[in-house]
């Protein structure tokens, strides 16, 4: 279990973390959502002893973060991380060394993932001949040569084709059902969602939203309404009921109401507007809770979730 | 896992890496090329300073001896052949078999003609005509012998020729390789790369690793140099070596040893400051600066006067005493005392620039953005 307690990181005038915590259990996935500079990368960065915090602490399965411990974690920044001219399967070995792997192993696991990755006969070329996704897929190796119990990464999915997204999940998948503890940074939503099982949202140097996605939904205060009325337009809903309207598409119309909404009122409302097709009432995506948290969405009357 | 196998992870990435890389070799060839060039090239050359004198018909009695002993005590290599007439000798010339034919009466009676093919040898013009004048005299006395006081031998003009062939070779080393450490760096910054390595590896210990096995292939060359050079010079004959040869050998790898590890540490430690691999030589110019003044100031002054006070006190200075001290050995001119000296002030400026460069290192390595200050990554805490 990976804890994250109250990290604290100044770069002179910038604060980066301002008390960040969270925490990131074994088998399971967890998308690290913010926007840009509101503290990601830090974050993993004091993970890996990369920047040192100025206040908190980092604790995995109930013990400071140390050097020995950290051998068993596997890093993929954003950026490649990997020596261009070097051979693929010597760069895997490298690291895998460098983690405390013996040279025979390291050689049998980076052989196993290069064609685990379809990458078998690309062992001796250089990293800088192989495509882009060839190289994120090299990349995501090294990560994984030592088997660490915890993988950290940076962007994993961006740049990737489609293919390249499946192969990317399926691989997180597969690790935490083998029990690490897996957490990511992206800036897909909707790929998040279907992907993870936790998220941490962070804004501003906080974590200002964590959980299991399905208890953040449920736990949220609002609602979304889809409702499609059958040539109703602009008409419904006429404005006095305290409604928010997210959104509008021809007949369709997606409103934002709370838990305790009078559904049955609305119902009958939508009703009298004409043909009512569609009828919905659902917890919000993940990318609305997303902009809800960051405050940075649409004004809907409540303010920013700070 | 110890804090030594990682180095020497490091280290041997770099050596199996750039060891197989076409720079490495390249430059390798390219270098034993130069040193063949300047052995072999000298003793071609060499070969054609002696002089070639026909003697035309037949020559007074004694002038044959007279004007070898001269040619003898001049230090010229004369051959000195017989040619039948003039006619003849002007075809020799002509055909470059000789450098110059002369035609003395039998009985001295004339002054008799030296004749060149295109430009007088002034040394052979004085030899012949002092060998006529003792004729002439009646004289069968030898000439006046020269006599040199202090006569720089052989051996000196191979020590001297040693130290300078060494100091380049230094100088040529620490600064490619050093800077292969300042690039090696600042492309493991720019791609990122460091920031994979460093979530398991100290800063400190990737410095020492990366300027360890850069070193093992600058030894590398200097080594298989040093010995093509003294393969080749006793091969052409062309150098005796002197008898400081083995000390100056063993000084020179010393130095070298001594010498890259403080310079490529302080270059390596400066590359960490730039954010491109354009910015690298910009950011290393204060240690290139400091090391080719010291350079300069070795191959004018201290070849000049190896032991006065100047050359003494670069002796004990960091920057410049790995190309002084090897210097002066090589020529003689250091006590072992100063040598001694030398090596412990040198040791400690090592370790601690060492010191010094890893704080920088650490804190800059993993800043991102343009250029970094001296001054914040000596004060970042990461």
């Amino acid at each position: 279990m990976l804890e994250i307690r109250s990290l604290t990181k100044r770069y002179g005038p910038v604060t980066a973390l301002d008390g960040a915590t969270l925490t990131a259990l074994r088998g399971r996935l967890m998308g690290f959502l913010g926007p840009n500079g509101a503290g990601k990368t830090t974050t993993m960065r004091c993970i890996f002893g990369l920047a040192t915090p100025d206040a908190g602490e980092v604790h995995w399965d109930g013990a400071p973060i140390d050097a020995e411990m950290r051998l068993r974690f596997g890093y993929m920044p954003e950026q490649r991380g990997l020596y261009p001219r070097m051979r693929v399967a010597d760069q895997l070995v490298y690291f895998g060394r460098h983690h405390g792997l013996a040279a025979a192993d390291a050689k049998r696991r980076s052989a196993a993932l290069l064609e685990r990755f379809g990458l078998g006969d690309r062992a001796r070329s250089k990293l800088e001949d192989l495509s882009h996704g060839n190289q994120q897929r090299v990349q995501l190796a090294a990560a994984l040569v030592h088997d660490p119990v915890l993988l950290v990464l940076d962007e994993p999915f961006s740049g990737l084709d489609p293919l390249g997204v499946a192969t990317m999940s399926e691989v997180l998948r597969e690790r935490a059902a083998a029990g690490v503890a897996v957490v990511f940074s992206s800036h897909q939503l909707d790929l998040v969602e279907e992907v993870c099982e936790d998220v941490a949202i962070i804004s501003g140097g906080r974590i200002v939203a964590s959980g299991g996605i399905d208890e953040l939904k449920a736990s949220s205060g609002r609602r979304h309404l889809d409702v499609e009325i059958a040539g109703a337009g602009r008409r419904w809903p006429d404005g006095d009921g305290g409604l928010t309207v997210l959104a509008r598409d021809g007949d369709r119309v997606r409103l934002l109401v709370d838990q305790q909404a009078d559904l049955a009122g609305l119902l009958a409302s939508a009703q009298a507007a004409g043909e009512v097709r569609r009828f919905e009432f659902g917890p919000p995506h993940l990318s609305e809770l997303f902009m809800d948290a960051v405050g940075n969405g649409r004004d809907d009357g409540r303010g920013g979730g700070r | 896992m110890s804090r030594a196998t990682v180095i020497w992870l490091v280290a041997r990435r770099e050596i199996v890496e750039r060891g197989r890389s076409r720079g490495y070799l390249i430059s390798l060839l390219f270098t034993l090329v130069l040193l063949g060039v300047a052995f072999v090239l000298p003793s071609l050359i060499g070969s054609g300073t002696s002089l070639r004198l026909a003697l035309v018909g037949t020559p007074p009695p004694g002038l044959e001896t007279t004007i070898a002993s001269i040619a003898t005590a001049q230090d010229v290599k004369l051959e000195i052949s017989r040619t039948p007439d003039s006619a003849t000798a002007r075809v020799q010339l002509k055909d470059k078999e000789i450098d110059a034919a002369l035609a003395v009466p039998a009985d001295l009676s004339g002054p008799g003609t030296l004749s060149f093919e295109q430009a007088a040898n002034s040394r052979l013009q004085l030899i012949c005509s002092s060998a006529v004048v003792y004729l002439r005299a009646g004289s069968t006395a030898t000439p006046p012998q020269t006599e040199i006081v202090a006569p720089q031998s052989d051996a000196d003009v191979a020590a001297m020729v040693f130290a300078n062939a060494g100091i380049v070779l230094m100088f040529i080393g620490i600064f490619t390789y050093g800077s292969w450490v300042l690039t090696g760096v600042v492309e493991e910054k720019q791609s990122r790369v460091v920031e994979v390595v460093l979530s398991t590896v100290r800063p400190r210990d990737l410095l020492v690793g990366k300027v360890l096995g850069i070193g093992a292939l600058a030894i590398g060359q200097l080594a298989v140099l040093v010995g093509a050079g003294l393969i080749a010079s006793q091969a052409t004959g062309q150098v005796v070596l002197p008898p400081t040869t083995v000390g100056a050998v063993a000084q020179l790898v010393l130095w070298f040893v001594l010498g890259f590890l403080f310079y490529a540490t302080a270059m390596g430690a400066l590359g960490s400051l730039a954010s491109r691999p354009e910015e690298a030589s910009n950011a290393a110019m204060p240690v290139t600066m400091s090391a080719t003044v010291a350079y300069m100031a070795a191959i004018i002054f201290v070849v000049e006067d190896p032991g006065g006070l100047l050359a003494r006190v670069m002796t004990f200075i960091p920057l410049s005493a790995p190309m002084v001290v090897p210097l002066r050995v090589a020529l003689g001119t250091a006590e072992p005392w100063e040598v001694v000296g030398a090596i412990l002030i040198m040791l400690v400026a090592i370790w601690l620039l060492f010191e010094a460069g890893a704080r920088v290192y650490s804190g800059a390595v993993l800043a991102s953005g343009g250029r970094i200050r001296i001054r914040d990554a000596w004060r970042a805490r990461r």
